[in-house]
């Protein structure tokens, strides 16, 4: 957690207020979309709970006594929706999955990843693929990892096999 | 009996008169010659010695300090003019560059400050964008206070605002400041806290809560001020142009 390199917004108090001024909120806005992508990056975490995120240290800041509001979450996560980082993970769109990158880049590192290291016609666990040391991708949480060889199978590039205990890939 | 103006009397007069307006114009005339022949030895010794110091000028930025107060006593703007024979100075071109190299870094922070920035931010990062020699590095802040006047041709786009202590904010962005604007960057500046409250302009301006309000609402609405709504108190306004950390922050590279 210590990772996370906080802007200098995060110790500016109204940036835990949703600016009125429409020019003010884009750049803040921005800001925050930056700074959920790099927090989720460094922390590893894939999940927003709007229930609960405003007392995580991203959006609330104990050292200043500042908290975004539900009202600002939701505009950060339409912004990092509207740019493919985010996507509610059910129609109440009260747990979201945050995609540090896109999934379709998340796709092609992964692709990329088989292609230099053999992994091509060849089945491997997803399991051993997230516990790959030193990669972006070491640790990343299991259901994100379906949901982008899922977009790779859409692409014919790989095929999911999943079982009730262990889940495996195939890439071609 | 009342002795009536006879026409000779007039025509004395009149004669007088125009005699009078000869010789004032001759004395004028005489002056002006005077004046322009001192002038022109003015320009001259002036110009040996802009010239005799040009790089001193150029390269010391005390000298140059000093050349500019003497130049601004006698009511010579070294930059008025390329054409003239500063051109041969060299220091219009000094300053020219200064003045596009502000315009830079004020675009490159206008997404973090909104077009307001501290004189001294602005010459920390020019002087970071500058060659490394010594030459460059030593640019005060009157220099830039001189380059950014010349700025103001581009009309009302660009102003630098005094908010004592000698500190400067320099604009960037479209838009009259008024005095209230002023006084609220002032207020600002000395509480040294990159932030404000109608009370506080309450207390210390002795303003009404409307004329407070209203100054502080158009801050917000061009960009300048951010409102925070969690203060315990009162809603403050804060200027990302004078919060600390934002003026060290390190985005770009400008």
């Amino acid at each position: 957690m210590s990772d996370v390199q906080w802007p200098w917004q995060y110790n500016f108090p109204p940036f835990f207020t949703l600016q009125p001024n429409e020019e003010t909120r884009k750049k803040q806005l921005e800001a925050w979309r930056d700074l959920v992508l790099e927090y989720h990056k460094k922390t590893k975490t894939c999940i927003i709970d709007i229930q609960e995120a405003d007392n995580t240290a991203l959006f609330f800041n104990p050292a200043i006594s500042r908290k975004l509001s539900p009202e600002g979450i939701n505009a950060v996560l339409e912004v990092l929706y509207k740019n493919g980082n985010a996507e509610p993970i059910d129609k109440t769109k009260i747990r979201w999955y945050i995609y540090w990158h896109t999934l379709a880049e998340w796709a092609d590192i992964f692709y990329q990843h088989a292609q230099e290291n053999g992994l091509i016609n060849s089945v491997c666990t997803l399991y051993e693929l997230v516990n790959t040391p030193d990669k972006e991708f070491t640790g990343l949480s299991e259901e994100i990892v379906i949901k982008i060889l899922e977009r790779l199978q859409k692409d014919e590039k790989a095929e999911l096999i999943l079982t009730e205990d262990t889940s495996g890939v195939k890439f071609f | 009996m009342r002795r009536r103006a006879g026409v000779g009397a007039i025509q004395k007069q009149k004669l007088e008169q125009e005699k009078y307006k000869d010789k004032g114009t001759s004395i004028q005339e005489n002056q002006l010659e005077q004046l322009s022949q001192h002038l022109n030895t003015f320009r001259d010794k002036l110009e040996s010695f802009a010239s005799e110091y040009k790089n001193e000028i150029k390269k010391d930025a005390q000298f140059r300090r000093h050349f500019q107060e003497m130049c601004a006593s006698i009511g010579v703007d070294p930059l008025a003019s390329r054409k003239g024979f500063w051109s041969l100075l060299g220091m219009g071109d000094f300053y020219y560059e200064l003045s596009v190299q502000i315009v830079e870094v004020c675009l490159a922070t206008n997404y973090k400050n909104g077009g307001l920035i501290l004189l001294d931010e602005l010459r920390t990062r020019l002087v970071k964008s500058r060659g490394k020699s010594l030459q460059h590095q030593d640019i005060t802040n009157e220099d830039l206070l001189a380059a950014a006047k010349k700025l103001k041709i581009f009309g009302n786009g660009f102003s630098i605002i005094p908010i004592g202590q000698g500190q400067y904010l320099v604009q960037s962005i479209p838009g009259e400041l008024s005095l209230d604007h002023s006084l609220v960057l002032q207020q600002v500046a000395s509480k040294n806290e990159a932030h404000i409250s109608v009370s506080v302009l309450n207390n210390e301006l002795n303003w009404s809560t409307e004329r407070a309000q209203h100054a502080l609402d158009f801050m917000v609405q061009e960009g300048y001020a951010w409102i925070d709504t969690q203060s315990p108190q009162e809603h403050l306004y804060w200027f990302p142009s004078l919060f600390t950390e934002c003026m060290n922050a390190e985005k770009e590279t400008i």
